[in-house]
């Protein structure tokens, strides 16, 4: 019998000393919990059903707290809570980038200040290499701390929040199990800071990690306050795997890259004299393959995106080899932001523009609007909207913004106008429609003969209102539940 | 203009061989002997017909077959609907109480209005049967008779029903057009189409479409329709429809009505548009107001009075002929003016009318597949570029049609190597092939085909940023195994 024992004793303190390695975080995390409201795409005086929730945020210094921009987006309310439950502190946002999905919060009041001070921060951790080891913190309801370890699969460019942003992601290969406040979760590498959590696949058992680059990147960038944000290039661009094509560009054999097909204005694109039908060879001294990926000296294969987004600050000069007409060129250029475009790539943490004039409700073009439409919005959406918003170059000119009548309230003014809605507005009394400001300064200043005419892009090409007429009309409105008639601000 | 959209609820009613039940014949009552003799000149129409594949037009299309009624309306002349007999390969017409089957071919048909004429070869059986008048057009609540072969039995079937309503809809059978219908309450059924309905011994319809998704509503084409069809083809051969090529907009807003200087019972509709090429195009101008229209007031909603009914005024283009005058009264800048339209024809509204009886055009090279853009293909390829969408439906709109006769769509790629990595441009319209701007699938056709030809095909589509390349060098070799491989005999069909 006395072996036996011996044997147990042995086994108990082995365990006993593994969990006392496994660091304690309940005092370098925070639960969050969110209340978010949209407004409604339709009606953008109204504001739609909130929803709530709840994650796990991670402490930094100064007072800081990391999580997803996801997680605050379009918040009322933000609440942290001690893992022990003793603390609640009302937050808010101190830093927000929706692009790389990354948000900075501080508590509002000193008291809650206080509370995080004396908490424990992360430092941030060094780039993780692919089969490294990670952990994932989740708190469970009693206030305990569950770890959960997991291997890195593979390193991509992804756009996890924001379409069209693209940022380096880890993929870790993990079995989690479901506890409360899991919306977004720290992930740990030595003790240190390694990822954001931002989604998992319990049918894959895996998760998606923001990557520890562009924690640093977005953290160096928000320390001095003037958060900057992630550069730019301003391209767009196509594979040349097509062999037919390589030829037909004269691409010599070895010689691979993108191929350009739009440049936007103003862009370091643009400074660069970058044209369409270049074909973009080496990034920065990094060779770019057929697909659009280079070799980076940590993680092997990467699309080229990361070497502006990500490695990369803006005004750092980046240095591209292109091919042009079959000459080699070398061009350099400052990275910058570029222009966002008549029709912005996203409208988080802002408020729809809009008017209401006699019962037309005017709006500016975003895609979250064409998306209301619906899981087949690209099939649902007016076809005119939907052109916009595939080939804006189309609608530039003149233009900040794209304002369309989005909707027909029935009243005695817009009498024979009820049909009309997704049209484009050209001008408002011999005007050009730059944007919603310029929409409604116009319709302010009343036409002579007392009838404000507007130029659409559909049959019957001229609709009028009468100036006197929708002015009561708007009043009545108001009076009949409307909020507000526009708002200009964003 | 009459163009509609797609109705989906309504169905025609052609007995299609897939949908014949094998329901029990009931014992056939005894009819007069008068209604007998007439049952005669009513007669079943069996067809077989070989309808082409849009998705792959080289191949000779699916055969199937259907049936329907007709009946004599003169000598050898069968009246029927034009879907009974539609992509016809073999007409077989059967006499009411005969075994046998006479041999029939198509003489006109309009699809547009779903008629056919057929003829028999030997005519000398149906000498001495008597011929169906054309009479007016019933009221509300008259009682009608519908004969016919549907389903449910071999003989002859009658049913009664009252008019329920007069109305301009939608023809299912071309999709694209509108005309004057009666609907009554007597059950139609699959096999009723191109069956007479009677009152008083004479024709008052022809019986050609119901409802889906409603009971007892069935439609029939009324008299003014089928004479009209009568009419035009007296000269040999059947003419489309005429268009004025005016929409309108209703003139109800007051603001609008303030700013065209219009009182309250002022006449006139609004001309929203008036489509390039068409036979109002020289004389009418977006922004004139409508006032009359061949001396019938035109009202706020384009509306005129007409046989004690309010009806769009494009009634008045519906019976008249290509050739034919309209009188338009119109006001354009506060000036009254009244000018004669000679009508035509609209060729280019064909982009929205089904097509029959007719070989699907299309273009092989390289194992890219290009098909002229039409209500057939945008169907049966279910089409949902947004760029080609826009294009389809604003085909109409300023003139664009001048400028591209066919819109070419890239609606495929048969795979081979040739092709291998050009998938992502399946689905497009091409804009230009070697620089040239591409109107007609002639002009593609010897662009691509070209004896010295470049070093390159280069192919832009519409809102597709880089171009399409192909070499030359190895497209004769890449083709002739296509053609092995894909079963495609012919590489290009450029004629309808």
């Amino acid at each position: 019998m006395k072996p036996f024992l011996t044997l147990l004793l042995a086994v108990l303190t082995t365990l006993g000393s593994l969990s006392s390695l496994a660091a304690d975080y309940t005092d370098s995390v925070l639960r969050i919990s969110s209340t978010l409201q949209n407004y409604n795409p339709s009606q953008p005086w109204d504001k739609s059903n909130p929803r709530s929730r709840r994650a796990l945020a991670a402490v930094l210094d100064n007072g800081l707290v990391i999580t997803t921009a996801e997680m605050v987006t379009n918040a009322n309310f933000i609440q942290l809570e001690t893992c022990d439950g003793e603390f609640q502190i009302p937050a808010k946002i101190h830093t927000i980038d929706y692009e790389c999905n990354l948000a900075l919060l501080e508590a509002i009041d000193a008291d809650g200040k206080e509370v995080i001070a004396k908490l424990k921060p992360f430092q941030t951790a060094e780039p993780a290499s692919i089969g490294d080891s990670l952990d994932i913190i989740q708190i469970q309801n009693n206030g305990t701390q569950l770890l959960t370890s997991g291997k890195i699969r593979g390193v991509d460019i992804v756009a996890g929040f924001a379409a069209g942003h693209y940022f380096l992601n880890y993929e870790l290969k993990t079995s989690m199990q479901s506890a409360a406040n899991s919306f977004t979760l720290p992930a740990i590498k030595d003790g240190k800071l390694a990822g954001l959590l931002t989604s998992y696949s319990s049918k894959d058992q895996l998760a998606d990690l923001i990557a520890p680059e562009i924690l640093n990147a977005f953290l160096e960038d928000a320390a001095d306050g003037a958060y900057k944000g992630f550069p730019m290039l301003g391209v767009a661009t196509s594979n040349t795997k097509d062999p037919h094509f390589r030829r037909w560009l004269e691409l010599p054999q070895g010689k691979n890259g993108l191929f350009i097909t739009r440049v936007l204005p103003d862009s370091a694109a643009a400074n660069a004299k970058l044209q369409k039908g270049d074909v973009i060879t080496a990034i920065d001294g990094h060779a770019i393959d057929k697909r659009g990926n280079y070799q980076d000296p940590h993680y092997g294969t990467l699309f080229w995106s990361h070497l502006v987004r990500g490695a990369k600050k803006i005004g750092e000069p980046i240095h591209f080899d292109i091919l042009r007409d079959g000459k080699v060129l070398q061009v350099e250029t400052k990275l910058a932001r570029a222009p966002e475009g008549i029709i912005p790539s996203h409208t988080y943490g802002k408020a729809p523009r809009y008017l209401v004039k006699g019962g037309f409700v005017f709006q500016e073009l975003t895609k979250s609007y064409l998306e209301a439409f619906g899981k087949d919005w690209q099939s649902r959406a007016p076809l005119n909207l939907l052109d916009a918003l595939n080939h804006p170059e189309d609608y530039e000119k003149g233009r900040d913004r794209l304002v369309f009548i989005s909707a027909t309230i029935p009243t005695p003014a817009t009498l024979g106008y009820e049909s009309i809605r997704g049209v484009i507005v050209e001008q408002v009394n011999g005007q050009p429609v730059k944007d919603l400001p310029s929409l409604i300064a116009a319709l302010k200043k009343a036409p002579a003969n007392g009838i404000h005419s507007l130029t659409i892009d559909e049959q019957p090409k001229t609709i009028y209102l009468d100036a006197t007429l929708s002015d009561q009309v708007d009043q009545q409105l108001v009076q009949r539940g409307l909020p507000a008639l526009s708002r200009a601000k964003e | 203009m009459r163009f509609s959209a797609t109705i989906a609820a309504i169905c025609t009613f052609a007995l299609t061989a897939a949908t014949i039940p094998s329901a029990l014949a009931a014992p056939a009552a005894t009819a007069s002997a008068e209604n007998a003799e007439i049952y005669k000149s009513i007669v079943k129409i069996e067809v077989a017909s070989q309808v082409p594949d849009y998705t792959t037009p080289w191949n000779a299309g699916h055969f199937s077959g259907g049936s329907g009624t007709g009946f004599i309306i003169g000598k050898n002349q069968f009246l029927t609907n034009a879907h009974v007999v539609s992509n016809e390969r073999r007409v077989l017409i059967t006499m009411h109480g005969s075994a046998r089957k006479h041999q029939a071919r198509v003489v006109h048909i309009a699809h547009d209005c779903d008629l056919a004429l057929l003829e028999v070869d030997d005519f000398s059986p149906f000498e001495g049967l008597p011929h169906f008048r054309i009479g007016d057009i019933p009221k509300l609540e008259d009682e009608v008779r519908v004969i016919g072969y549907p389903v449910g039995g071999e003989r002859i079937s009658v049913t009664r029903g009252i008019v329920s309503r007069i109305d301009f809809r939608s023809y299912a059978h071309s999709r694209a057009d509108m005309h004057l219908v009666v609907q009554i309450d007597a059950a139609i059924n699959p096999g009723n189409s191109g069956g007479p309905v009677l009152q008083n011994g004479k024709v008052v319809g022809v019986a050609f479409q119901g409802l889906t998704q409603a009971d007892n509503t069935g439609y029939m084409i009324p008299p003014p329709v089928i004479n009209r069809f009568l009419t035009d083809i007296k000269d040999g051969s059947y003419d489309h429809y005429a268009e004025l090529g005016v929409s309108e907009f209703p003139l109800f807003n007051p603001a609008m009505r303030k700013i065209y200087n219009l009182a309250p019972n002022d006449p006139g509709v609004l001309v929203a548009d008036v489509s390039v090429g068409s036979s109002a195009a020289t004389t009418v101008k977006q922004g004139d107001i409508l006032i009359a229209i061949d001396g019938h007031e035109v009202d706020s909603s384009g509306n005129i009075l007409m046989d004690g009914e309010r009806v769009n005024m494009n009634e008045i283009v519906e019976r008249k002929f290509a050739g034919d005058a309209v009188s338009l009264k119109f006001v354009r800048n506060g000036e009254v003016m009244e000018k004669s339209v000679v009508l035509k024809t609209f060729p280019p509204a064909q982009m929205y009318a089904a097509q029959y009886g007719k070989k699907p055009r299309f273009l092989v090279q390289g194992g890219l597949v290009f098909q002229p853009l039409n209500l057939n293909l945008y169907l049966s390829h279910k089409l949902n570029n947004p760029r080609v969408r826009k294009i389809f439906n604003t085909y109409l709109k300023d003139g664009f049609y001048e400028k591209h006769q066919d819109v070419l769509i890239l609606t495929r790629l048969l795979d081979d190597p040739i092709n291998a990595s050009l998938g992502g441009f399946a689905g497009n319209a091409v804009e230009t092939i070697n620089g040239q701007k591409i109107t007609t699938i002639e002009q593609a056709s010897q662009l691509l085909n070209s004896a010295n030809p470049p070093k390159f095909l280069e192919i832009t589509f519409s809102g597709v940023d880089r171009p399409l390349v192909i070499p030359t060098k190895d497209l004769a070799e890449a083709n002739q195994r296509i053609r092995e491989n894909y079963g495609i005999h012919s590489q290009q069909n450029l004629e309808n």
